[in-house]
């Protein structure tokens, strides 16, 4: 294939690229140079809001916190999507593939269902506070706070981990692990120093992916922060429907937007360096 | 001792037996080669041997020492796998002295060890480099003097060769028997390739659905073949079938039909085989020579000049004949495709089996 056939196939999705997305991006960026004052929009072109969300430090408070929750959930969904990816990457179970449609199936439910789910569970007449009143503990808060965003988040993310791990695991070849136990590695020594070492590139890929999305999640923190939880997107949401303060919300999105491109560079060089 | 010994090792899958009752003896510093078709179970024996999977019933002593229930990182067997399983992200050193390092040998020890290895391969130049800069074969080598690293008890080859290409596999086949001599190791070795396990082996073990069906010295399973299966998988053959009557088989369709001559006397429907190399190219029309009571006329179907030798294919009434003659032998130079010829061999090379 020539070099102009290749650019010609791909000028399908780069035209709705341009349309959908760099398109409405042009226009949020010039949105956040606009001004307002008194809930009245002028068309200005001035860094005051950049400025002054910079100066505030609710807005540095919400960058570290919006990191941490997105960088606590990929990490949780990581490690509970590692081992049932690589459960069903090796499994000859009949079952695989129901198994594999199960892992994933929370993407087939609305997100806003999946978090009502999480308000009878985790609610404070839910399960787990039921459980614990039957064994005579005290309730805990586990909604309407951080801890329940956390949860619900680490659980929204990770059919995206699983599916990204089991990508990620395609070269996974078992002869390794073979070969290892027979040259004297017990199973833990051959997971980490072989199973792991090769599917690095797979797991950082998940954890980003997991990152990302945290990052743009909405509705979770939303739903099961109660109000009582403000992270980015929130904040985002917020300014451009609450206060219809426009710059601001464009502000925040263009910052967000250079956050994720920043980790996602920090991630492949990365994965230059730890690819094999 | 034997330094290897299988007693009826069996494996199911499913409830199929891909592994059927294998028993085999092994002296130490001899390679057996388990040949056989895919399918034949004779990987599935091999990984338990190297413990990567269970039997179902049977044992596997080494030197004595009962190892059937033992893990594979406690067996301390060399295994080279036919993808050669390098490990991608450590350097050549680095998975040679893999085995080493997991028995705890020290850094500098682990290094002379390791250089030593790869000396044997001759790839101590190599040291460096990751394998997929290295060639086929040359990770095939690194492969090996991985699995020598460890000074294993047993070296386990899962068709270390197949991946190769024809003129290399030759070669490092060579390679592979000089080494394995010289270090005194005790070797089984897994291949489809009969040319293979005929040149490498001190005994083959010709496999036929989970079984063994012949096990003897390559001399004995091709000249010898205890079954129509070992004769049919172990070189080329003229396979006639027919209807024997003691020492004499009629072979071939009524009045155009032959009477051949066997050593032996057999009775009832019988598939001849000659081996391509013990037949002789008579001129058609020619008396039965001494020695040759066996003759059938046909038309030549082919002629294959391969080197060394020409490789003759003749159609006669009772089946197709193969004959190898030598290429010096000026004889073939005047053949052509569709004309007469004569084949003749001897009883004593004629082989017969129940059909």
């Amino acid at each position: 294939m020539t070099r102009r056939t290749g650019l010609l196939l791909c000028l399908p999705a780069l035209a709705i690229l341009a349309l959908a997305f760099l398109w409405p991006l042009g226009i949020l960026a010039r949105m956040s140079l606009n001004r307002t004052e008194d809930g009245r929009l002028f068309p200005d072109i001035t860094g005051e809001t950049y400025v002054r969300l910079a100066e505030d430090a609710f807005t540095w408070g919400l960058t570290f916190d919006s990191l941490r929750l997105s960088a606590v959930s990929a990490t949780g969904a990581l490690l509970l999507a590692y081992p049932m990816a690589l459960f069903l990457v090796r499994t000859r179970s009949r079952f695989r593939a129901a198994l594999a449609l199960a892992a994933i199936a929370p993407l087939l439910v609305s997100g806003t269902a999946r978090v009502i789910g999480w308000l009878a569970i985790l609610g404070d007449q839910g399960l787990v506070n039921a459980g614990l009143a039957a064994l005579g503990l005290p309730r805990q808060p586990l909604i309407n706070n951080w801890t329940g965003v956390q949860i619900g988040l680490t659980e929204s993310v990770m059919p995206y981990t699983v599916l990204a791990l089991l990508a990620g695991f395609g070269r996974l070849d078992t002869a390794l692990e073979d070969a290892a136990a027979t040259l004297g590695a017990r199973p833990l020594s051959t997971f980490w120093r072989i199973t792991v070492p090769l599917t690095l590139p797979a797991i950082l890929g998940a954890w980003i992916l997991a990152f990302v999305l945290g990052m743009s999640a909405f509705i979770t923190p939303k739903l099961m922060g109660g109000g009582r939880v403000f992270v980015l997107a929130t904040e985002i949401y917020d300014a451009a429907v609450q206060t219809l303060d426009w710059p601001t919300a464009a502000a925040l999105a263009m910052y967000v937007l250079l956050l994720l491109a920043l980790i996602l560079a920090a991630q492949s060089a990365l994965l230059k360096r730890v690819g094999t | 001792m034997a330094q290897l010994e299988l007693q009826g090792l069996r494996r199911t899958y499913a409830g199929i037996n891909a592994v059927d009752g294998v028993s085999l003896h092994l002296a130490a510093g001899s390679l057996v080669a388990l040949l056989g078709p895919s399918g034949c179970g004779k990987s599935t024996t091999l990984r338990m041997i190297a413990g990567l999977e269970q039997p179902d019933a049977g044992r596997i002593l080494v030197a004595g020492q009962d190892v059937t229930h033992l893990p594979p990182w406690s067996r301390r067997m060399g295994v080279v796998f036919q993808s050669y399983a390098l490990f991608p992200h450590m350097t050549v050193e680095a998975n040679v002295g893999f085995g080493l390092r997991m028995q705890g040998v020290g850094t500098s020890e682990r290094l002379r060890r390791s250089r030593a290895a790869l000396d044997l391969v001759g790839l101590s130049d190599h040291a460096g480099k990751k394998p997929r800069q290295l060639s086929g074969g040359q990770q095939q080598r690194v492969a090996l003097a991985r699995a020598l690293a460890i000074e294993p008890t047993l070296l386990l080859l899962d068709e270390p060769l197949s991946a190769l290409d024809a003129k290399l596999r030759d070669e490092l086949r060579v390679e592979m028997r000089i080494l394995q001599r010289r270090l005194g190791a005790t070797a089984v070795f897994v291949t489809h390739d009969q040319a293979e396990a005929l040149a490498m082996a001190d005994q083959v073990a010709v496999m036929e659905r989970g079984r063994i069906a012949q096990l003897g010295t390559p001399e004995d399973v091709f000249e010898r073949p205890a079954t129509a299966f070992v004769a049919t998988f172990v070189g080329r053959s003229a396979r006639l079938p027919g209807t024997a009557h003691g020492t004499t088989t009629r072979c071939g369709p009524g009045s155009h039909g032959s009477t051949l001559h066997t050593a032996t006397p057999h009775h009832g429907p019988v598939t001849l085989f000659i081996r391509p190399h013990r037949i002789r190219l008579l001129a058609p029309g020619a008396p039965a020579l001494d020695g040759f009571p066996n003759v059938l006329d046909g038309t030549i179907a082919s002629i294959d000049y391969t080197g060394a030798t020409v490789e003759l294919v003749l159609d006669t009434p009772a089946g197709r004949v193969p004959i190898d003659l030598p290429a010096d032998d000026p004889a073939w130079r005047t053949l052509t495709p569709g004309a007469p010829a004569r084949a003749g061999w001897e009883p004593s090379h004629t082989m017969a089996f129940p059909a």
